[in-house]
């Protein structure tokens, strides 16, 4: 920043705005976030222990902390969480790989793009885990009928992205790349693909979401471990703490996957913030 | 030879002409401005000079070679600054030399060289969302200037920025103008600009455009922003303005129809 020759440029506003430090008054509001779900907790808790007062129904944070605690020591939960895990990443790995690579063959093919759209439309907008017990017919009740499941789930948004992404791509800059003679493949490397990232970058967020429930649901339905087999477990036993602890465990590596995620496209795309 | 002629170049868009038979030569070194009101081809033009365009007829000799594609030869100036967002401002800059597979040590010297010229110096690490209009405008220039082309075409690339910025990029470009002496094609709808800038402007008239006039701007260089208030160059402005002053009452009328 010592070099910001303002005077030889002679321009007003030359200098690249400063990133500014976030508002005292934002911090504020983040304060205010973590209050919001410290109250919500406090009013769960007074609910189920004053309120309804049965464990049956409804259990209380403190009971499901303590039921993560003590799921956590005996060993049980490992496996669980091993299990839907591997699930989930299977899946997710292979779902984005192929829904990246149909949303290419999409936008750089007119034929392939109508051979495929129907077929992508229409899947996506089927709620496909209701074939979950289908496909453990066909595939047994271990990870790879949910790996099935969770690749239909996460697939569409991520072509739909990918192909969307490569298509929106500025007509204004294609043309100053032709303008110094790049080819076509030139174009789909040094300017497609950067500028579809965002969009690839979003459908792989929104497929967290949905793999999540994928599995979830696609254990519900038959299995031998995983989460999904601890909450429907833990409902038939009427124990709500376990129910709830495999719940908030689900919730907890969505919030941190998408997290993650965030902070992926503020280094792999800094260029969409402001 | 002349650097640059322009042969009875016609240009349709299914039922609409949008030039009739331009006729124009450009000599190496020269500075021509294309002046005329909205509609009338003047960008359709310099893209047909760019290759990014075919001309229905006609032809575009450069150093008597037909051209009808882009080319090295040629570089584009965009009205709108077309950097790459994700590209710092040298990588944004070297991107030409990059298409043509030549980003050796020798290209990066000339980069850092050229951005120096356009007042770029210590922004070379800077994204484009972190500059101001008229910065991006002088990468646009250096990015143009990168692949060292015979013929620099410029499309209204001040058009976007305020008086004053612009004001200072007319005499910043004139800096950078003197000091290489490149063939300059420059289209505006600022007469003053095109002025103070050219040896000759070439007004066009619109639906069909074509050349109405072309005037010799007998004016001495290196010129100074105060030539502007000069008798001689406000005559210069009150001429275009006459010749392009109906058409520009009917351009504003349809357009606002």
């Amino acid at each position: 920043m010592a070099t910001i020759e303002t005077s030889s440029l002679g321009e007003t506003g030359a200098a690249p705005r400063p990133r500014t430090q976030a508002h005292p008054r934002l911090r504020g509001l983040h304060f205010v976030g973590l209050l919001s779900i410290l109250s919500g907790l406090a009013l769960w808790e007074f609910l189920s222990r004053v309120v309804v007062a049965n464990a049956l129904f409804l259990a209380a944070p403190t009971q499901i902390f303590a039921a993560i605690y003590n799921l956590a020591i005996s060993g049980q939960l490992r496996p669980h969480i091993a299990i839907s895990a591997a699930e989930f990443a299977i899946g997710y790995v292979i779902a984005s790989l192929l829904g990246i690579v149909i949303g290419f063959v999409m936008a750089s093919s007119e034929l392939g793009k109508k051979i495929l759209q129907p077929w992508i439309a229409g899947l996506y907008a089927t709620p496909t885990i209701a074939l979950a017990p289908l496909f453990i017919l066909w595939l047994g009740i271990g990870i790879w009928s949910k790996v099935v499941v969770v690749v239909f789930l996460v697939l569409f948004p991520v072509t739909i992205n990918t192909e969307a992404g490569l298509r929106t791509t500025s007509a204004r800059l294609i043309e100053m790349l032709r303008s110094f003679g790049a080819t076509p493949r030139q174009i789909f490397f040094k300017l497609s693909l950067p500028s579809a990232m965002p969009f690839i970058l979003a459908g792989l967020k929104l497929g967290i979401g949905r793999g999540l429930i994928g599995v979830v649901v696609a254990e519900l339905f038959g299995s031998r471990a995983g989460l999904g087999r601890l909450i429907s477990q833990s409902a038939d036993a009427f124990n709500m703490p376990e129910l709830f602890a495999g719940v908030l465990i689900l919730a907890a590596a969505g919030i941190v996957m998408t997290a993650g995620f965030t902070w992926l496209e503020r280094v792999l795309v800094p260029w969409t913030r402001d | 030879m002349s650097k640059l002629s322009l042969n009875g170049l016609s240009k349709r868009f299914g039922d609409l002409e949008v030039l009739r038979d331009i006729n124009a030569t450009i000599e190496r070194g020269e500075f021509i401005s294309l002046v005329g009101p909205s509609g009338c081809g003047k960008t359709t033009l310099l893209r047909i000079v760019a290759g990014l365009e075919p001309a229905s007829a006609g032809a575009v000799l450069l150093d008597g070679r037909a051209v009808r594609a882009p080319g090295g030869d040629r570089g584009f100036v965009f009205q709108s600054d077309n950097l790459l967002p994700w590209r710092t401002v040298f990588d944004n800059a070297i991107i030409g030399p990059e298409i043509a597979g030549r980003t050796g040590a020798v290209e990066k010297d000339r980069i850092r060289d050229l951005l120096r010229l356009v007042g770029l110096d210590g922004f070379e690490n800077y994204f484009p969302r972190q500059l101001s209009g008229g910065m991006r405008q002088r990468v646009n220039l250096a990015r143009a200037l990168a692949i060292d082309p015979d013929i620099l075409l410029m499309d209204e690339p001040f058009s976007a920025l305020d008086a004053q910025t612009r004001e200072i990029m007319q005499t910043e470009l004139m800096r950078i103008w003197e000091e290489g002496r490149k063939t300059v094609l420059f289209v505006t709808h600022q007469i003053d600009e095109a002025v103070f800038l050219s040896d000759r402007v070439l007004v066009l008239a619109r639906r069909p455009g074509r050349i109405r006039e072309d005037i010799d701007i007998a004016l001495p260089r290196p010129r100074a922003l105060a030539i502007k208030r000069a008798p001689e160059f406000v005559a210069y402005v009150d001429r275009i303005w006459r010749l392009i002053e109906d058409d520009v009452r009917v351009s504003v009328i349809e357009e606002h129809a």
